[in-house]
């Protein structure tokens, strides 16, 4: 189960690698990115099971990653985990083929709940 | 002051008063959600700019049908805090870390204030963290920021928002739409 991880806030990866950790996911099998040119790079060089992504990051954002991730893979799930909860926000977000999608800020328990959904236990 | 009174003075306009009540709501649940802890509004005040802070301040822009800056200033120890509750981590000085959950912190503030402004159109800006005792942070010259202060468990925090009109008629639409309940 390989994950790639893109949020711009250390803080953030961190939490949320905390939860993965949890799940039973390697510590090797999590591969971190601070924006969507880097998160895209990384998707590039790899094969990956799931993508989480923020969407307000520099140089690139996460709907503008989503988007590309999309043109070449329709399948790999993808969680969007951010601020943005406008409606527009997040039917762009499904337009553009987004899996699942969590709001800042969230409980621990909805965190690992929505991870719980993508992320087998066996792992 | 309660904000019904704040709203009676003439400089401060309606505008103003709808918006601080956004990012009290989000605030409170953001440091309820994220650290687990419940913060108390205190001090409610118009301040000249610049505005005086707490050590550690994240700045945000935001832009749409009205641009502005929402800062949220914490005293050392709230950052620390704060920093060590998401990373279960201690930490003595501030860091890079710390920082960075500050920032976020800010950010998750900001994002919640512009979720229930949704008929402002806003987009977010990246935080920027500034650091150091007695620092300022400038508003532009013809806004004047309403400040808030906040008790926290481990200290106290404030959050400073100024807004500027960009297209003509927001004003009054947002004090149409917009409801003053603190």
């Amino acid at each position: 189960m390989k994950i790639l991880l893109v949020d711009d806030s250390g803080t953030m990866r961190a939490i949320q690698k905390r939860c993965l950790f949890k799940l039973g996911v390697a510590e090797d099998d999590v591969v971190e990115a601070d924006n969507g040119q880097t998160g895209l790079a990384e998707f590039e060089k790899d094969t990956f099971d799931i993508v989480m992504t923020d969407w307000n990051m520099p140089v690139m954002d996460g709907l503008t990653m989503l988007k590309e991730i999309r043109s070449r893979n329709a399948d790999i799930p993808i969680i969007m985990i951010t601020t943005e909860s406008e409606r527009a926000r997040v039917v762009a977000a499904i337009e553009a083929g987004v899996s699942d999608y969590l709001v800042k800020p969230y409980t621990a328990d909805a965190l690992n709940a929505k991870l719980e959904k993508w992320v087998p236990t066996s792992v | 002051m309660k904000l019904n009174q704040l709203a009676n003075q003439p400089e401060l306009r309606q505008m103003d008063v709808s918006f601080i009540n956004h990012f009290i709501e989000s605030a409170t649940n953001v440091f309820d959600t994220m650290l687990g802890i419940q913060i108390t509004r205190k001090s409610l005040s118009l301040k000249d700019s610049p505005a005086p802070t707490h050590e550690v301040s994240a700045i945000i822009g935001l832009s749409g049908r009205v641009s502005g800056s929402v800062v949220v200033s914490f005293c050392t120890n709230v950052a620390l805090k704060g920093a060590g509750e998401m990373l279960l981590t201690e930490y003595d000085d501030v860091n890079a870390e710390v920082v960075d959950a500050v920032g976020e912190l800010t950010n998750m503030i900001a994002g919640g204030a512009k979720a229930a402004m949704d008929n402002m159109e806003l987009s977010l800006g990246l935080p920027n963290v500034v650091c150091g005792k007695d620092h300022k942070i400038f508003f532009p010259g013809n806004v004047k920021p309403v400040s808030v202060g906040f008790d926290t468990p481990w200290g106290e925090m404030a959050i400073d928002v100024g807004f500027n009109e960009v297209l003509e008629g927001s004003l009054e639409s947002v004090a149409a739409q917009e409801t003053v309940g603190v």
